[in-house]
């Protein structure tokens, strides 16, 4: 029997997967306790956006957007070096947390794990930049934060089947 | 335990390094590690050097882990060394998939250093 997300999709966009995805990652890899803040993450000008793409059932995007102190901060978690600046290693490191958590969020919901694949990271860094999706779907956009450091995770959903 | 050769397949550096700091977490301090950024790369150095335990990620460009894996065991690189694919994808099918094409062992995305040493201690034992 062919599987349809579309009657699952309050399960799909509940945004308590999407937060506990966000801990469950950054406690699990970094040994950080990271909690949902309803004040919009602190991103200077200068920042990084891993981007893993979802396929499948469900097409759309997980985008994990922070400012390179951010980035450095998680990054230096991650492999237990000091950065001064977003080189290949802190780009690999974000990408790297996108991509565990689009693969997280997915597995939330078991058909949506089953039926939708991701892609390869992409990763932006610079300044003045946006991503603009056209009428999604759904989208969720949430501010997270550890210490002084913030981030912003979305899930945006652009086709369901 | 004697020293453990292992070879971890993964494009991304950073992962290579949080799986090798896992191995060592869970037990193997004093494993040798040998790094490979693809699948292309990890049957070269299959070719060239023997190991005593493989981890691979799946979803990387040009040859994926599970390509790896088939090629692995068609080409009899590495004859009864277990591999371990540790991925974020999670379902029941990518988990099937992964032991069709001749994985012992899935870890998935994110993981603990005890979820490593649960899954891969039992295989080098048993080896």
């Amino acid at each position: 029997m062919p599987v349809s997300l579309r009657e699952s999709l309050q399960l799909v966009s509940d945004p308590k997967n999407l937060d506990a995805t966000v801990e469950e990652v950054f406690k699990m890899m970094l040994g950080i306790d990271c909690r949902r803040d309803s004040q919009p993450a602190v991103i200077e000008p200068d920042s990084v956006t891993a981007v893993v793409g979802f396929g499948g059932l469900l097409s759309g995007a997980c985008l994990f957007k922070s400012g390179n102190h951010t980035a450095m901060k998680i990054a230096a978690q991650m492999t237990g070096m000091e950065f001064t600046e977003v080189d290949d290693t802190v780009k690999d490191g974000i990408g790297e947390i996108c991509n565990m958590l689009a693969g997280a969020w997915k597995g939330k919901v078991p058909d949506l794990a089953a039926n939708c694949g991701l892609s390869i990271p992409a990763v932006i860094t610079g300044r003045d930049y946006n991503l603009h999706v056209q009428a999604p779907e759904f989208k969720l956009v949430h501010s997270y934060r550890f210490g002084d450091a913030s981030f912003d995770v979305t899930i945006i959903c652009d086709g369901l089947q | 335990m004697s020293e453990v050769r292992t070879l971890i397949v993964d494009d991304s550096s950073v992962m290579r390094k949080i799986v090798e700091r896992a191995l060592r977490q869970a037990g193997l301090e004093t494993m040798v590690v040998h790094e490979a950024g693809s699948g292309v790369e990890g049957l070269d150095l299959l070719r060239a050097k023997q190991v005593d335990l493989i981890l691979s990620d799946i979803n990387m460009p040009s040859m994926d882990g599970l390509e790896f894996l088939r090629q692995l065991r068609a080409q009899n690189l590495a004859p009864g060394v277990p591999v371990v694919m540790i991925t974020t994808e999670s379902s029941e099918e990518h988990v099937k998939q992964a032991i069709l094409a001749g994985a012992q062992g899935y870890i998935r995305k994110p993981f603990t250093a005890e979820q490593v040493k649960e899954r891969v201690l039992p295989l080098i034992h048993a080896a």
